[in-house]
């Protein structure tokens, strides 16, 4: 049998082996691999227990085989391979299941509370233990997306967006457990699909199937904007019907051929907008004007943003994740393509802590965890979902969120370490 | 040859031993004495035992000088076996030692010898001068003479160079080869299988048949051995027959086309090439419970209109497939079209007997509410016109579900269609007269029947995109009215039995029509009143056709459950015939009650295909 020259190595202190060649099987799998780790620890120091591990070959994960693995990675056999291994990430426990009345649209979850949004035409916020706490009702259409503008203060802000071309910005006392609608924003002429709030909490921003990327101010206030739309309609039956003061858009920001998505705030100053145009456009809140374009063969469903890794993820509507880099200028290279779903991906999301992990939804039922150096295979596919999965969430609190067409929320723990580089 | 013993040293020399052959002795010893040979008695069976039982028997050999028996010792043994391989007798003595070269090309510090060098090495030959001289001497007075350059002119010469090709004696570079003679089988053996004889009935009938048809020329013959057969009967016969064949073989060359079968299909791209275009299923839209005969997508693409056998028109969200809306109708909705002006949101419907005008309240709010202050900001006039149809206004309730205006005709409904400024709608009736199709205008809420005649059953009517044209498709033939002139421009000939379905090509100079008979008809109406292909991929019925608005793509549903995908360019170069590839077949549609698909169409902006189907579903493929 053939057999491989192998030098193992590891950022982790505890973990480490003698840096030395080892020759092993060519064949070996990842369990035989973690045998041999745990083998040398063992002689090493006697008081050891036996720890599940992942191993890495030039920052890809060994998912088969390893002779496989290199044939496929192209890496020459004759050298001694360096590999690189990891403490196995314990798969995500599941938590709760949450029912909703209707579909759920759209997810956000803090420390403290999950924000969801339904297609029954309210917003709910939960305990993560399952407890409802509050139903928010007011939209006269389904509900499309959710945010926090603020959380940690006994007076929480909350936006929703809905289909009925309106956000509504709400004031949550938490203590008193009452809600009110403070703002309400009009300008969109078609269903709002994304709200984005910047990392100051003081504006927000939305797309809209009108093709209109919109920015409005997230600070409550007790005037009310002047609406300047030639609507017939007499003023004093719009005001009968409207919750909270009317509130008109900062900058309008048109350049999108079809409806926008997905937009998201990727530095202060800085929106990136997913379209279904075949575009992510990244945009420049100060000036306006579009900074670069990055155009992908597919229409986008959704983005998101990693600040540690400076990456974009967008689920397309086919079964591929692309990572972008945004600061490209008018570049349209992909530079990684994870492939496992099968049907288009509805929502993705970066882990907040973790800078190579992001989980997906897609149409085909399932949320799967993902990490970039195995483009191939997810780490973990969490299939609890009886129908189409339409948003996901990863809280700071290591929870695990998916929503979707079956009316339930699943959360999952997950313990991650934080990345080491 | 080993020493003999001391006492028998024979002195006869070096003679030929044969000369004692005929004596006792073999010699005389240094006494002058006779050595007799020793006694020989034994004989062959003697040898044998010797050779069985002796071990040394192997290295036993006589000596000739002597005639004694002598037992190699192991040193000769292996002095024997050295030099049978070739090699030296001493085994000591090495023939590969590195040669010591005394005389080497390099240059050494100490001369191997000390002789000074020769004065000759240094001084001109004279022998060598007095040549030399002599050659000058030659060269001057003119007896040596510089080598004349060689002839280069050909001793031989092509004979036929100036010969014409083509004149008769061209004739030898067109040869034809002779007939080859067929190679003998099985048949023409002396002894064949027996299956290759002929039965007593076969050999009859090949008597009976004229020399000329028989297959075998010969009768198969057994003979017991190849001795036994006769002369060939037929040989000078044959041998004539071959003359005959030599030159009456045709001297004339034919030209055979060698054509491979493979350049004689058309160069068509791959389908790979031709992305995008819908490769597989995405979406399902379950809720209604019976077949879904027709269905629209809004102008935004955002909304899906559908139609189905249960007697309700549900409008979807496309993107995930949520059904928004329920409106239950009277009847079976047989046709449903969107208006195709963005700035108006009404749904046209064909349900029995009426055309039903819907307000979706779907999308832009002042696009819904602008719509309706249209269609209540009409007026009637004083004198109503005569009309074919009746404009009633929705009750409360109906106008509840969406219902605005229902235009009753007296026959049921087949088709609505749209004209791309969303003012003008035809409807389709299934009448007998002239009056299949009515024209209604929604602004004026007026109505008319614009043909004086009837040609046929009109199956499906279309606008043309830009132009004041009307497609109108009856069962065998295919109309083009120009609206305003109010007169027949063309008339297409499908050449299929019963047209199903009809599309128009965004840009209007192309129409491709379904038909009953699994046929797609492409017509150019630029090339021809005649198709300009016709595409023969299903297996049954076509049920609908569709142009992509934007995309080179146009797609066909069929009754066999599958929808055909086909990439169908169309060049702006009038000299350039659109190009047709078909890319993809869709399947996912389950048959029910031998009904497939039933409706097709493609979203407005992105490369998707809608199809709905008799099991109650409708299905996005990306």
């Amino acid at each position: 049998m053939a057999q491989l020259q192998t030098r193992f190595f590891t950022d982790n202190k505890k973990y480490a082996v003698d840096n030395v060649p080892f020759s092993i099987p060519a064949a070996s799998e990842i369990s035989d691999l973690s045998n041999i780790i745990n083998k040398l620890l063992e002689a090493k120091n006697e008081g050891h227990k036996y720890v599940e591990f992942d191993f890495l070959i030039k920052g890809q994960f060994l998912r088969m085989p390893l002779i496989k693995h290199m044939e496929q990675e192209n890496i020459s056999t004759e050298e001694v391979v360096e590999i690189e291994y990891v403490e196995k990430y314990i798969a995500p426990q599941p938590e709760e299941c949450i029912v909703h009345d209707d579909w759920i649209s759209s997810i956000e979850g803090t420390v403290e509370w999950i924000l969801t949004g339904s297609y029954d035409k309210t917003s709910r916020i939960w305990s993560p233990e399952g407890k409802s706490l509050m139903t928010i009702g007011g939209h006269r259409e389904v509900v499309k997306d959710v945010a926090w503008v603020k959380k940690d203060s006994p007076l929480c802000l909350l936006l929703t967006a809905s289909m009925d071309q309106t956000i509504l910005l709400w004031e949550w006392n938490v203590e008193r457990n009452k809600v009110r609608a403070l703002h309400c924003c009009r300008g969109h002429a078609e269903s709002v699909e994304s709200v984005a709030v910047d990392s100051t909490g003081t504006k927000f921003c939305s797309g809209s199937w009108d093709k209109m990327l919109k920015i409005w101010s997230a600070v409550p206030t007790n005037e009310e904007d002047e609406i300047e739309d030639s609507t017939n309609k007499p003023r004093k039956k719009q005001r009968t019907e409207q919750l909270g003061l009317t509130r008109t858009p900062i900058v309008t920001l048109s350049g999108h051929n079809d409806a926008i998505f997905s937009v998201l705030w990727s530095d202060t100053e800085e929106i990136c907008s997913a379209s279904w145009d075949h575009t992510i456009r990244v945009w420049d809140v100060e000036t306006g004007n579009i900074k670069s374009t990055l155009t992908g063969n597919k229409a986008f469903n959704c983005i998101s943003y990693s600040p540690l890794c400076k990456r974009l993820a967008s689920g397309n509507s086919d079964r591929h994740i692309r990572l972008w880099d945004p600061r490209t200028k008018d570049g349209s290279l992909v530079l990684l393509s994870l492939t496992s779903h099968n049907n288009w991906v509805t929502s993705v999301k970066w882990s907040p802590t973790h800078e190579q992990q992001l989980i997906s939804g897609s149409l085909d039922n399932v949320v799967k965890l993902w990490d970039t150096r195995s483009c191939k295979a997810p780490l973990y596919d969490l299939a609890a979902h009886e129908d189409k999965v339409l948003c996901v969430d990863w809280t700071e609190a290591g929870l695990l969120l998916s929503g979707g067409a079956d009316n339930k929320l699943y959360s999952y723990k997950y313990s991650v370490t934080a990345s080491n580089a | 040859m080993p020493p003999a013993l001391a006492d028998i040293r024979n002195t006869v020399g070096n003679i030929p031993l044969e000369w004692y052959e005929d004596f006792p002795h073999i010699g005389y010893d240094l006494d002058g004495k006779r050595i007799y040979k020793p006694l020989r008695s034994r004989d062959e069976l003697d040898h044998f035992l010797d050779k069985m039982d002796d071990p040394d028997y192997w290295r036993t050999v006589q000596d000739k000088m002597t005639g004694q028996d002598v037992r190699l010792t192991d040193e000769q043994v292996a002095l024997v076996q050295r030099l049978q391989k070739g090699q030296f007798g001493d085994a000591s003595y090495d023939p590969y030692e590195p040669a010591v070269d005394f005389f080497s090309g390099s240059m050494m510090i100490h001369p191997v010898t000390n002789r000074p060098a020769d004065k000759r090495s240094f001084i001109p030959s004279l022998i060598e001068k007095e040549k030399v001289s002599r050659m000058v001497h030659a060269i001057k007075m003119g007896w040596i003479q510089p080598r004349r350059p060689r002839d280069l002119t050909p001793q031989y010469y092509d004979l036929w160079a100036q010969e014409d090709p083509s004149a008769i004696l061209g004739r030898h570079k067109m040869h034809v080869p002779a007939p080859k003679l067929a190679l003998p089988g099985h048949a023409e053996s002396y002894n064949p299988p027996p299956e290759y004889l002929l039965s007593e009935e076969e050999r009859l009938a090949w008597e009976q048949q004229e020399p000329s048809e028989r297959k075998l020329n010969f009768l198969p013959q057994q003979f017991r051995c190849l001795r036994a057969v006769p002369a060939y009967g037929r040989f000078i016969h044959e041998r004539f027959e071959r003359c005959l064949d030599l030159y009456l073989c045709p001297r004339q060359r034919k030209m055979r086309v060698n054509v491979d079968p493979e350049d004689l299909i058309p160069k068509l791209p791959k389908p790979r090439d031709l992305q995008p275009f819908p490769t597989v299923q995405s979406l399902v839209y379950q809720g209604h419970s019976d077949l879904v005969r027709c269905f629209s997508v809004s102008p935004s693409g955002h909304w899906l209109a559908s139609g189905s056998d249960d007697h309700s028109v549900r409008l979807w969200e496309v993107n995930t497939g949520r059904c928004l809306k329920t409106i239950p109708v009277s009847g079976v909705v047989k046709s449903i079209a969107w208006n195709p002006n963005p700035a108006i949101c009404l749904i046209a419907v064909a349900v029995a007997e009426s055309v039903l005008l819907l307000n979706p309240g779907l999308g832009d709010l002042s696009a819904t509410s602008s719509t309706d202050q249209l269609l209540s900001a009409f007026s009637p006039p004083e004198e109503p016109a005569r009309q074919p149809v009746e404009w009633q206004e929705a009750s409360a309730e109906e106008h509840g579900h969406g219902l605005r205006l229902r235009i009753c005709h007296n026959k049921p409904v087949k088709q609505v269609a749209w004209h791309g400024r969303g003012d003008y709608l035809a409807s389709v009736v299934a009448a007998a007269e002239h009056t299949q199709v009515l024209m209604h205008q929604l602004s004026r809420r007026r109505s008319q029947s614009p043909f004086r005649r009837s040609h046929g059953q009109v199956q499906c009517v279309a606008f043309h995109p830009s132009r004041p044209f009307l497609f109108v498709a009856s069962q065998r033939s295919l109309r083009l009215y120009h609206l305003l002139r109010q007169e027949l421009t063309k008339k297409l000939m499908p050449n299929c039995k019963w047209v199903s379905s009809l599309a128009v090509h965004p840009q209007g100079d192309n129409v491709i029509c379904g038909s009953y008979d699994s046929k797609l008809i492409w017509f150019d109406l630029d090339l021809s009143t005649k198709p300009y292909k016709v595409l023969r991929h299903h297996k049954k019925a076509l049920r609908a056709v569709a142009f992509h608005p934007r995309y080179p793509l146009f797609a066909s549903g069929s009754d066999d459950g599958s929808v055909i995908v086909c990439h169908g360019m169309v060049y702006n170069d009038l000299l350039q015939n659109p190009l047709l590839v078909p890319v993809k077949v869709l399947k996912g549609h389950t048959m029910h009650r031998d009904l497939g698909v039933l409706d097709v169409s493609f979203h407005p902006t992105q490369p998707w295909l809608f199809s709905s189907g008799a099991d109650g579903t409708l299905r996005l493929f990306t």
